[in-house]
């Protein structure tokens, strides 16, 4: 008798992905903690939108459908930590339900609230109302960054304390209350130079919670030091024999893994850019608008924000025009175009912009090269271990 | 118990989602909005009850075309990635 | 490739192109750079174009100048007359030609103007085309180009065509930029700053071209250490995504223009699209009645096209 083949449980794509306009409010440039590898620079107390900003900015967007005919939208609250503002985000959310309906706008039928918090608020009772409320429209994601050793090793309180204080215990605490509101969720796990020993026992340590979903990346700034790919290869490798040997990848997706990275690129079918920077929406709280809060000066270390407009001038269509005609091939150094494993290759088009010789985003910065090719030898290994036990078992042809 | 009982095209698909999305909306517009707002008040009863007899008739509608499975004690779901349609039943 | 080596000779040069002259002094080029400059362009192989301030140049200037084979840029209104007689590019900063001016052929001349000007005085250029071999019109003001412009320019084209057609039938083939250029071309023929040429200006410096001169910050070397373009493939044809889909062959693809209207070097603006391609239907109207009217074919068969931006092509 032949047996079924096994599922195995890849990770989600995102909702609507490529169909969806994601506008950013970044309501607040405050946060709880001072992630050590946090890319916002220009954290800071006093940047906190008001309401009249976020309402004008509602309205122009509303106003002019014909510059947003994306099928659907995903209205995205970023920080700092964006719970600290949950009285103006319900303010927000609230007006644009009806402002959507009020003026038969076409996102009505599609849309999304989504959130990527540090989790320490969550159970806070606004927070829990405003969830309440909107639980069909609501996509949030809690990071939290593996075992308490990992995460407390970055994720750790704002102070003038000599001594650093981690931030696990306040965030896992309410990991069961987000799981039982939103039983598919993912959570973002971000790696640097120093987590990279504590990779394997981190998605293990995710999983246990019940996370079953685990969207992990590589920082993109030059951060690699010397024997760091050859550590990053041994770590997935570890994970690798884990998820396998423990049966994880029926029920469990981890990023890393996917059998459709490491492979050499088309120059004419596999062109388009990676990054989603100029058909997203950027908005803080002067008011100003960016290709991606990547671009707002508080996440850049040496260059000048890309500011495309306003709420009270509008979006300068022109400066949205190299980010929209932005290609793999024309920004990619000749290595990467003869890559043998440039598929899935990740870049950033801020941190390319920030890295940049000059003041362009046309240069495709390479320092995570050395960081996917052992992810990709990793990956390799572990779809060839798995598919060979699926079908010694039988379960794959 | 959930049970693949056949399937739907995607325009199909692409109809109920929309139902779908918008009865959603509607039902938490509903929480925010009060009788004294006349201008939306009004059209929003009026379009929940449109909303939801166009989603009622589109299960009829494919029921009478694909003639699924069915039992007394379950309820069809239809997945919107691949347009699938289950028959979930309690036990 | 480089081949061409413009020489900003004062800081008080006028603009020949797109960009306007900031507010500069008199100060001219240091005798020893400019010979060190003129050197170095023969070494490189390069042509030598320089562009001339108002005032005439000392001697010992124009004997250095005269050490190379070259081409001189100068203003109608230079003190220098015989300069203005033998330049070959001459800049007019409006229409009203200076009396003691004889407009000649041979020589291009340049018209700088905005865009609500050209459409109010265009007609005067009809007056001057049997006088000239060549004219370029120069906008400087791109960016106040709007939609609602498209009809008006398109007729005041339409309006030269037939002049230059009357031109053609009197067996004198003259030239204006906007309208015979692209249909005289095979290809795309852009101005090409940073990539087939490059300016030297008076503080010794190297710059893409005259308009980046205006920050120092902008300097891609000096003569000690050569001329070094940061990212210079982004100056080319191929690594320009709109441009390279483009047939509006005559399109300056002023890559300063790109920076100030986009922030990057190799995306035009949509103004800068939007009148290049006016001019390009208007110029295949033009082929047709040439070919119609004169029996003269000129390059390649070309027809009008309804999309006036090929932005529009990549937008989806």
């Amino acid at each position: 008798m032949r047996k079924e083949e096994v599922e195995i449980k890849e990770n989600e794509r995102g909702w609507q992905e490529g169909m969806a306009k994601n506008i950013t409010f970044i309501v607040t440039k405050d946060c709880q903690l001072a992630c050590k590898y946090c890319y916002l620079i220009g954290k800071n107390e006093k940047e906190r939108m008001t309401w009249t900003t976020a309402k004008q900015a509602i309205d122009y967007i509303l106003d002019n459908e014909n510059l947003f005919k994306e099928e659907s939208v995903v209205w995205d609250f970023i920080g700092g930590e964006p719970f600290l503002e949950i009285d103006l985000i319900d303010k927000i959310c609230d007006y644009i339900k009806i402002e959507m309906f009020r003026r038969n706008h076409h996102w009505f039928d599609s849309y999304r609230f989504s959130f990527s918090t540090n989790g320490i608020n969550y159970d806070n009772p606004k927070v829990q109302k405003f969830i309440e409320k909107n639980i069909d429209h609501l996509s949030i994601g809690i990071t939290i960054d593996g075992t308490k050793r990992k995460h407390d090793l970055n994720r750790i309180w704002k102070g003038n304390n000599s001594e650093e204080r981690g931030s696990y215990d306040d965030v896992v605490r309410n990991i069961p209350l987000w799981l039982s509101q939103f039983p598919d969720a993912s959570t973002k796990v971000t790696i640097s130079s120093a987590d990279i020993p504590y990779i394997s026992e981190s998605v293990m340590h995710l999983y246990s919670l019940g996370i079953k979903e685990v969207n992990i990346n590589v920082v993109f700034e030059d951060v690699w030091r010397e024997g760091d790919d050859i550590l990053f290869e041994d770590q997935l490798i570890a994970l690798a024999d884990e998820i396998i040997e423990k049966e994880y990848y029926k029920n469990y997706a981890c990023s890393f893994f996917s059998d459709s990275i490491g492979r050499p690129l088309d120059p004419d079918v596999d062109n388009q850019n990676w990054c989603g920077a100029g058909k997203m929406l950027a908005i803080d709280s002067h008011g100003n608008f960016y290709p991606c809060t990547r671009f707002a000066a508080y996440s850049l270390r040496n260059k000048r924000p890309i500011i495309i407009g306003n709420i009270e001038e509008g979006i300068n269509q022109n400066l949205l025009r190299p980010f929209i005609t932005l290609d793999r091939i024309t920004q990619s150094p000749q290595k990467c175009l003869n890559c043998e494993v440039a598929s899935g290759c990740a870049w950033c088009q801020g941190e390319n912009y920030d890295a940049a010789d000059t003041d362009t985003i046309y240069q495709r910065s390479t320092a995570i090269c050395r960081m996917h090719k052992a992810r990709v030898r990793a990956n390799n290994y572990y779809w060839n271990k798995l598919y060979r036990k699926l079908e010694s078992e039988g379960m794959k042809q | 118990m959930k049970k693949e009982v056949g399937c739907v095209s995607m325009e199909e698909r692409d109809e109920i989602q929309t139902l779908f999305e918008r009865r959603n909306g509607l039902n938490e517009l509903a929480k925010i909005l009060t009788p004294d707002n006349d201008e939306l008040y009004e059209r929003l009863v009026k379009d929940m009850g449109e909303t939801s007899s166009k989603f009622q008739n589109w299960w009829d509608r494919m029921y009478e075309k694909y003639q699924w499975e069915s039992t007394d004690d379950g309820n069809w779901e239809i997945d919107f990635n691949d347009g699938k349609i289950y028959l979930v039943t309690a036990k | 490739m480089l081949k061409y080596l413009i020489v900003q000779l004062d800081d008080s040069a006028p603009s020949f192109c797109h960009y306007t002259l900031k507010d500069k002094d008199q100060r001219l080029i240091p005798l020893d750079l400019l010979e060190k400059a003129l050197i170095w362009a023969m070494k490189e192989n390069l042509n030598v174009q320089f562009i001339y301030p108002e005032s005439e140049l000392p001697t010992e200037y124009k004997k250095i100048i005269d050490f190379v084979d070259h081409a001189d840029i100068a203003s109608v209104c230079c003190e220098d007359n015989s300069l203005v007689r033998k330049a070959e590019v001459l800049l007019l900063s409006s229409l009203s030609i200076p009396e003691k001016l004889e407009l000649r052929k041979g020589c291009a001349y340049v018209w700088r103007t905005t865009i609500s000007d050209f459409l109010i005085n265009y007609k005067v250029m009809i007056e001057i085309l049997p006088h000239i071999d060549r004219i370029n019109v120069v906008f400087t003001d791109v960016i106040n180009f709007k939609d609602s412009m498209k009809a008006a320019y398109s007729a005041a084209l339409d309006r030269l065509a037939q002049a230059i057609v009357s031109e053609y039938k009197h067996q004198h083939q003259v030239q204006l930029n906007l309208l015979t250029d692209r249909m005289l071309l095979n290809e795309m023929n852009n101005c090409n700053a940073g990539d087939e040429s490059i300016t030297l200006c008076p503080d010794g410096k190297f710059y893409v071209c005259p308009a980046f001169y205006s920050d120092e910050e902008n300097a891609v070397g000096d003569l000690n250490s050569g001329p070094f373009i940061m990212n210079e493939e982004l100056l080319k044809l191929s690594y320009a995504p709109i441009c390279r889909i483009c047939d509006a062959w005559q399109c300056r693809r002023c890559v300063w223009m790109n920076r100030e209207l986009t922030h990057e070097v190799n995306t035009p603006g949509h103004e800068q699209c939007l009148m290049a391609h006016i001019e390009r239907n208007a110029s295949a109207r033009l082929a047709r009645r040439l070919r119609n009217e004169c029996d003269i074919k000129l390059g390649k068969d070309f027809t009008e096209t309804e999309c006036l931006d090929p932005f529009e092509r990549l937008n989806n």
